[in-house]
């Protein structure tokens, strides 16, 4: 299979820091990939520059053949690319309702929405419970349903998400696992970046080890790797 | 009885023009988190550009709509030039208290060489005068009363029943988000000050009506709408317009009581109070966000 996204020798960061050096990897060949490493080393900014909220310094992004590096993130948006930012935000005013219609707000996504709104629905049922209740109100897994929510209202062909399990209960975290497991399942891509190794080891097939703003080592499948390795891996030999 | 009409006419009057104009100054504060200091420009360029609209020969149902729209590409125009480079810099708020207040002065005294220093007065919204409950009053007041709770009452609906109010609401609440969900955020903004401008000129063209324009006019109820805003809170765009009303009912009563001369005291007294006891605004939620 030939990959859905190709990051290449990407250099990025925030004003004169350069926090990604050179970076390069490869998703949807061998199915969805997982993206790990300790705090602070680079991941969530190269999914920022992937989804267009940061433009890189330099290096070709590709997805699905087109080359989307400084690309608006409304652009971006338009190819079906959706990112899933971490720490769930989101909307704190707005109602659940007010973000499935925000998630639908693209010309690509609005012909979708009645669909897309069922498919949410039905994963994620408590969501309906309280459609019209303020995102500030729930608590931190419904929120996390609500932004995944809203990246499927935009009809994603390749979705990005970041720590979604961060500050979740272990209970949670596995109905969050099997939901995303669902949607994978319905055919969407997936990158994921998780602190939770069997999150991942659940939810992808190839993974990426992340240090110092580069790939320190790739797994792929086949290679797979138990636990105990990959936490050696993590905290160097 | 003559007193209470007195009070509560004089209240509506200046409470619709302080919501007018405090309500633009908070939608540009919750979706881009900026001060305008030009907006009393603009409330001043509104009322020239109907005024010579008119002088050309136009009349006042077609000229103060076109001034309007004007005030719009005006408002994008502005934005565009002295908010939108600045947008992401650190100290994005105090930078663009400079870049609004030297626009607004470079336009002011574009205003005073374009049009002259001399008094200008437009064209009352409906001519004539009547008394109500003893209280003579006139028709241009009566249609600001009336008029502006409806504009008010469509710009809720606008930004609360449509798609694009939502985008506008959703901006104010987490920028990176609504990039993330594919909106403009550029162009919101740009929007936002579009609104805000237009509120402005057309509070400029209610003045006009009844009282001599200057260039400068707009300077005084700038200052109103900033006691208005921090009155109310800076958050929404309902504290203001609740807060503006009260105020104006505030002045009018006070200027009743104690005269004109005491009620900038009296007004700025309860305003300090009430920044002790509430320092967010008296209608204020703790976040930011347009409802
Ligand atoms: N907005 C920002 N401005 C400046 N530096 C930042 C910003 N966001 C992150 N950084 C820095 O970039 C580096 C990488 O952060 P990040 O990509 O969030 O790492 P990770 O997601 O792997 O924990 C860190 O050193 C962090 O301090
Ligand atoms: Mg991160």
């Amino acid at each position: 299979m030939t990959p859905v996204l190709t990051v290449e020798g990407v250099t990025a960061g925030y004003g004169r820091v350069t926090v990604l050096h050179d970076i390069s990897l490869e998703a949807g060949r061998f199915g969805n990939v997982g993206l790990f490493g300790p705090n602070g080393h680079g991941k969530t900014t190269l999914l920022r520059a992937i989804s267009g909220l940061l433009k890189p310094k330099s290096g070709s992004i590709r997805f699905d053949g087109q080359d989307i590096a400084g690309l608006s993130a409304r652009a971006i948006v338009g190819t079906g690319l959706i990112h899933v930012p971490q720490g769930n935000r989101l909307f704190p005013d707005l109602s659940i309702a007010d973000c499935m219609a925000l998630g639908a707000y693209s010309a690509r996504a609005r012909p979708h929405e009645a669909e897309n709104r069922e498919k949410v629905i039905k994963l994620f049922p408590k969501l309906a419970q309280r459609w019209r209740q303020r995102v500030r109100t729930l608590s931190g897994g419904e929120r996390q349903m609500v932004s995944i929510g809203t990246a499927l209202m935009s009809h994603p062909r390749l979705l990005i998400l970041d720590e979604p399990t961060l500050g979740l209960a272990p209970k949670i975290k596995d109905e969050l696992c099997a939901s995303v497991m669902d949607i994978s399942r319905g055919g969407v891509p997936l990158i994921v970046v998780e602190q939770d190794i069997e999150f991942l080891l659940e939810l992808t097939q190839q993974l990426y080890l992340v240090n110092h703003g580069a790939v320190a080592t790739e797994i792929k499948p086949g290679e797979s790797l138990d636990h105990g390795e990959i936490m050696s891996m993590y905290f160097g030999h | 009885m003559s007193a209470l009409a007195e009070i509560l006419f004089g209240g509506l009057f200046q409470g619709s023009l302080y919501a007018m104009m405090a309500v633009g100054l908070a939608l540009v504060w919750t979706t881009i988190g900026v001060f305008n200091f030009s907006h009393g420009v603009f409330m001043m360029l509104g009322a020239y550009i109907a005024w010579q609209l008119v002088e050309i020969g136009l009349p006042a149902a077609v000229a103060f709509p076109v001034a309007v729209v004007v005030m719009a590409g005006v408002g994008w125009i502005l934005q565009a030039s002295v908010v939108r480079p600045l947008i992401g810099r650190p100290n994005i708020v105090l930078v663009v208290v400079i870049t609004t207040l030297a626009a607004g002065s470079l336009i002011e005294n574009g205003a005073l060489t374009i049009w002259g220093p001399r008094s200008k007065q437009i064209p009352a919204l409906i001519d004539g005068n009547t008394t109500i409950g003893g209280v003579g009053v006139s028709l241009h007041q009566i249609a600001i009363i009336v008029i502006t709770p409806l504009i008010l009452a469509a710009l809720w609906v606008f930004l609360n029943r449509t798609r694009l109010g939502l985008a506008l609401r959703a901006v104010a609440q987490n920028e990176d988000a609504s990039h993330l969900v594919g909106l403009n955020v550029t162009a919101l903004y740009g929007l936002a000050f579009a609104i805000a401008a237009s509120l402005a000129g057309l509070a400029g063209i209610f003045m006009g009506g009844y009282r001599f324009m200057s260039p400068v006019m707009g300077s005084d109820p700038l200052l109103k709408a900033l006691i208005v805003v921090v009155f109310g809170g800076i958050s929404s765009i309902s504290g203001p317009i609740f807060a503006a009303y009260l105020i104006g009912f505030f002045e009018a009563a006070c200027s009743y009581y104690f005269g004109l001369y005491w009620t900038p005291a009296l007004l700025f007294g309860v305003l300090i109070l009430t920044l002790m006891v509430r320092p967010e605004g008296i209608f204020a939620s703790r976040s930011r966000g347009l409802a």
